[in-house]
């Protein structure tokens, strides 16, 4: 049945004539694609800061339940506290001493063994929860750095800015 | 074309392009890893010193360059950290608002550094300054300078010159290398230094009169003696009762272990005429393989390991201090924990210590095992561990005979009769107390004191030249050239004075070592020795010379 | 669809069949051969030149103080800096070329005769644009031969009589190179001359869809194979393969030829060898043959002539026998271009 035959040579081409026309039009989209990609990668700000561990203090120094502030390179205060007695990592947190709420500087109180923000009475748990205050309704915590122990040394990770721009 | 086929065409194109784009991506990714690797993290100074920096930046770049490079720095360890001084700090002072003292010592380092801090102070390098009480110091105080100070006998043109300092040898030769007594000028014109403040065992003076007689300049900054500080001596006496510089070999203030592990930096103080250990490692095989190869021994490798990190060829630092694959890679900062003869005395002495370190000297077999902590087997095995790297053990204990022979020879035949005449001479009264005021003293010194140690030195470290030439040679001709001569002379001056009991029993020592089967050659001849070479020279080249 | 289509239509009285047939152009056999397709190949590259330049444009700083630090910044440090750069960098080589090339292929195949002749010379005034677009680009970059290319080229304009003198100091914001001369040379590059260039552009198809592409016959062709084929989609296609053509060119000389930084400009510091970009090659070495005034008028002279040409050629037509004066003219004048340039590449001085 040559119609029948036809009809299918027809049907064949018109097939494979759709089937360029895509390979043609997913090609172009992706090798275009892939270039506005690179583009926008491109356009994207570097990353502002490298990261690094930083030497904050002998362990033997800090006493189980004290705090220490330490400033980062950039200006911010951390609260590093011991908790524990022993010498792993588990037992030190470095907590950011600046309220979630409106920035105030939170100081540790021993005694009552919590963080407290004078500004609004925020109230936090050692590990940085808050209770308390603004803060507690926000559900906000201090934030933490990460820290690690190396030669009974304690190092915090915190970001190194960049250096400053040189006038030539 | 048809359409069709531009279609084709297109997408394959197309393709390429994107594979194209691929290649260019993951360049990209490439250079970011190897820049991640090549560039330092920026360095990040600690807020603590942020005013250190900033204006010591402008006053003394250079300090603060070296620093950035540091290892330090990278932690974020500052000027702060290490300058701090405490509260009753004998040199501490008040600077913009922080209380430092200039001088850094061990202790301070101990902070973060204890156990490096254990271990060198117990080795013989912060020992150094032990050299302030010996026959070394008399030269350089009384021979070679004064005592006190003493007017000038005629002016210098274009300086005025009040007084002449008799210490100058001692402040810059020896205590340059050994470590001075760092001392605070006083009120009164003197030093006091922590024969006077005695420190407690956490470094803080106990003297408070000491203490008050500190001389402060007009910002309360005390004011350093200008003898004993700048002073990196490696047995340094620190004001806070520690003992040694870590800068000695670790160089401020970029601290570097790259430089401690080359020759370069023990070769500081570790050469010239009394200890060439210098000359004799260049001399070395070791030491020639190193100045070939150095650029590929990983200096900047973070724990600098041999047979990991490199293995081309020792250095000081990998035979005394550094880690190895038989020694899990563990530093000691205790040089003598491997080294099993103490070359640095007249006659050497086996290394075998007590508890507290000190080489023990009885004789007695069993006091010996009683005493003895640490053998000097024990040491010599640990540095057996570096040489089996490259050494198999049949040829490192073979060497270690012919060290052994030659230490020995260099006993028995002239260190310890040499000994023996001077020990004589002093017992008959033949010699005056003072050292140094005679001739067979200089020689005597000569003798033990460079040349026998140039051999000693030159032998430990398979320097043959050293050995040789510059050693047992030249301890032969001291001896038999001017030592015995010298004594002999000084025998027959005293028999002519009329002390003839002393002149006899010093001739009787000295006759009775000739007589040793060792220096008979020397009063009875060698003409058998010397009848054998020359046949032996007309057998093999027909000569008769 | 058709619910967009007819709110558009409410909006915008647009007849939208006769736009389709308006943009539709029938385009004449001849151009199913490629080698006539190179016209659409500087307007690709030009597209490729904005889109690079905007980006390079984001971090681009054109202050004397911070521009080479810039550039610096883009080629090692930001992501794809420097393969954006490249692009940038071969692409203005590239489309100079393609320029060259169309032009050589117009001029050869007389294209440019009556009534074309005004597309001519708006042909010739993009060929300047394009050239000027190349020397402002370098100059952005301030390294040594930044700088000194542009203190030559501006002291050359500075001799053209009458109104060199003027001419220079526009061109240099002042005096001598200073603080202004690199955001003058930066908006020209990244302003100015794009906006003319696609104005000219603009006007240049405009008049040729007007006028109809130029037909051609070629012996060895029947007539009935001459039939006219449709813009959209077989010459769009044949545009597109061009197109991914160049991509890929331009790729792989950005990859393996990748842009480097030279030594940067010093002002105190002259170099032993200035040469500008290889696209003035020939001018340059024309203007050292001759000295002074003769140098820059003849110079003047040359590209009137070519600005011209299309009534010249007329005339010479007019005039002589010689109907094919043009092809040994030009001829001769792409072999000196050549030589001129050839020579000017491989001397210092």
């Amino acid at each position: 049945m040559p119609e029948v035959e036809k009809s299918n040579a027809e049907s064949r081409r018109s097939t494979l004539k759709r089937l360029a026309g895509y390979l043609m039009g997913g090609s172009l989209v992706a090798a275009y694609g892939n270039l506005a990609a690179v583009m926008a990668r491109y356009l994207y700000p570097a990353r502002p800061e490298q990261r690094s561990f930083l030497f904050v203090t002998d362990v033997a120094s800090l006493g189980a339940g004290e705090s220490s502030l330490y400033t980062t390179p950039s200006g911010a205060p951390v609260n590093v506290t011991r908790r524990g007695a022993g010498d792993s990592v588990e037992d030190f947190l470095a907590l950011s001493s600046v309220c979630p709420h409106l920035g105030c500087q939170v100081h540790w109180e021993p005694q009552n063994d919590r963080f407290f923000c004078p500004c609004h009475n925020g109230v936090f748990t050692p590990e940085g929860v808050a209770t308390e205050g603004p803060p507690a309704d926000a559900g906000q915590s201090l934030s933490q750095f990460p820290l690690k122990i190396e030669n009974g040394l304690l190092f915090i990770e915190v970001a190194i800015p960049p250096p400053e721009e040189s006038e030539t | 074309m048809t359409l069709d086929q531009k279609r084709i065409v297109i997408a394959v194109l197309a393709i390429f392009f994107l594979l194209s784009l691929i290649l260019v991506q993951s360049i990209e990714v490439a250079r970011r890893y190897e820049e991640v690797g090549l560039v330092r993290a920026n360095v990040a100074v600690p807020a603590t010193s942020r005013n250190c920096v900033d204006c010591h930046g402008q006053s003394t770049p250079g300090i603060i360059d070296h620093w950035k490079g540091s290892t330090h720095a990278s932690t974020g360890v500052g000027c702060v950290d290490c300058h701090q001084a405490r509260d009753g700090d004998a040199d501490g002072f008040l600077h913009y608002g922080r209380l430092i003292a200039t001088v850094v010592t061990p202790r301070d380092c101990s902070r973060c550094h204890q156990q490096v801090f254990e271990e060198f102070s117990r080795s013989h390098h912060a020992a150094a300054g032990n050299i302030l009480a010996s026959l070394d110091n008399f030269l350089a105080e009384t021979v070679e300078g004064a005592r006190m100070p003493f007017d000038p006998h005629s002016p210098t043109p274009g300086m005025a010159v009040d007084q002449v300092n008799g210490f100058a040898s001692a402040f810059s030769g020896c205590q340059q290398c050994h470590g001075s007594k760092v001392a605070l000028r006083s009120t009164s014109g003197g030093m006091v230094t922590a024969d006077d403040l005695a420190p407690d065992a956490n470094g803080l003076p106990t003297n408070a009169e000491a203490l008050g007689r500190v001389l402060r300049d007009e910002n309360g900054k005390p004011v350093l003696h200008s003898g004993t500080w700048p002073n990196t001596g490696i047995g340094r006496l620190n004001l806070d009762g520690s003992r040694g510089s870590c800068s000695a070999c670790h160089s401020r203030h970029d601290f570097s272990p790259r430089r401690a592990r080359q020759p370069e930096n023990c070769g500081k103080c570790h050469l010239g005429p009394d200890h060439p250990q210098k000359e004799i490692y260049e001399e070395s095989k070791h030491g020639v393989a190193y100045r070939d190869l150095r650029e590929q021994m990983n200096l900047d490798a973070r724990d600098w390991v041999l047979g990991r990190d490199y293995s081309q060829a020792p250095t000081c630092a990998s035979c005394h201090m550094s880690g190895n694959l038989r020694n899990d890679g563990r530093i000691t900062h205790d040089p003598g924990e491997r080294i099993s003869w103490s070359n640095r005395p007249p006659v050497s002495l086996v290394m075998d210590t007590d508890q507290n370190h000190a080489i023990v000297t009885a004789t007695d077999p069993a006091e010996r095992r009683r005493l003895t902590v640490d053998t000097a087997e024990a040491k010599r095995s640990r540095m057996k561990n570096v040489c089996s790297h490259c050494h198999t053990p049949d040829y490192v204990n073979s060497f270690y005979r012919q060290y052994d022979d030659f230490v020995i020879l260099y006993n028995e035949k002239f260190a310890k009769p040499g000994q023996a005449i001077m020990a004589s001479l002093e017992q008959q009264g033949l010699l005056t107390p003072t050292q140094f005021d005679e001739k067979i003293e200089w020689t005597w010194f000569y003798l033990w004191h460079h040349e026998g140690r140039r051999a000693r030195h030159g032998v430990s470290m398979m320097a043959p030249d050293y050995t040789h030439w510059h050693g047992m040679f030249e301890v032969a001709e001291r001896f038999y050239a001017e030592l015995v001569p010298e004594a002999r002379h000084l025998a027959a001056e005293a028999g002519a004075r009329g002390q003839g009991a002393a002149a006899r029993a010093v001739n009787q020592v000295i006759d009775g070592i000739l007589a040793r089967p060792e220096h008979a050659w020397f009063e009875q001849g060698a003409d058998e020795a010397a009848q054998r070479i020359r046949e032996a020279m007309r057998e093999k080249y027909g000569q008769t010379r | 669809m058709n619910a967009v289509v007819a709110w558009l239509k409410d909006r915008l009285p647009v007849d939208v069949d006769s736009l389709r047939e308006l943009t539709n152009e029938p385009v004449p056999h001849h151009l199913k051969r490629w080698w006539f397709a190179i016209g659409g190949t500087p307007a690709y590259l030009f597209v490729v030149q904005v889109a690079t330049g905007i980006l390079l444009a984001v971090y681009y700083e054109s202050s004397t103080r911070t521009a080479y630090e810039s550039v610096r910044y883009i080629t090692e440090e930001a992501a794809f800096g420097w393969y954006l750069r490249g692009l940038h960098k071969w692409g203005a080589t590239l489309m100079i070329a393609a320029v060259i090339l169309h032009q050589m292929r117009v001029y050869f195949t007389g294209a440019y005769r009556k009534p074309r002749e005004l597309n001519w010379m708006v042909g010739m005034t993009l060929l300047m644009s394009t050239l000027m677009l190349g020397f402002t680009g370098y100059s952005l970059v301030y390294e040594q031969l930044s700088f000194w290319g542009a203190t030559v080229a501006a002291n050359l304009t500075g001799s053209v009589p009458v109104v060199g003198g003027f001419l220079r100091e526009m061109l240099l914001g002042g005096e001598s190179y200073g603080r202004q001369t690199l955001p003058r040379f930066f908006i020209l590059h990244a302003a100015v001359l794009p906006v003319l260039l696609i104005l000219l552009l603009g006007i240049h198809i405009a008049i040729l869809r007007i006028q109809g592409v130029t037909d051609f016959r070629f012996e060895s062709e029947k007539d009935e194979e001459q039939k006219p084929f449709n813009f959209w989609p077989d010459h769009a296609y044949t545009e597109i393969v061009i197109g991914l053509i160049l991509m890929i060119l331009l790729s792989t000389l950005a990859t393996v030829f990748p842009v480097t930084m030279g030594p940067k400009a010093d002002p105190l510091v002259t170099p032993e060898v200035i040469k500008p970009e290889w696209f003035f090659y020939v001018a340059f070495r024309w203007l050292k043959l001759f000295s002074g005034t003769f140098a820059i008028l003849s110079t003047g002279f040359i590209v009137f002539v070519m600005f011209a040409w299309p009534f010249i050629d007329a005339w010479i037509r007019r005039k002589t026998r010689f109907t094919e004066a043009s092809v040994w003219i030009g001829i001769f004048a792409v072999f000196s271009i050549i030589g001129l340039t050839v020579w000017e590449a491989l001397v210092e001085h």
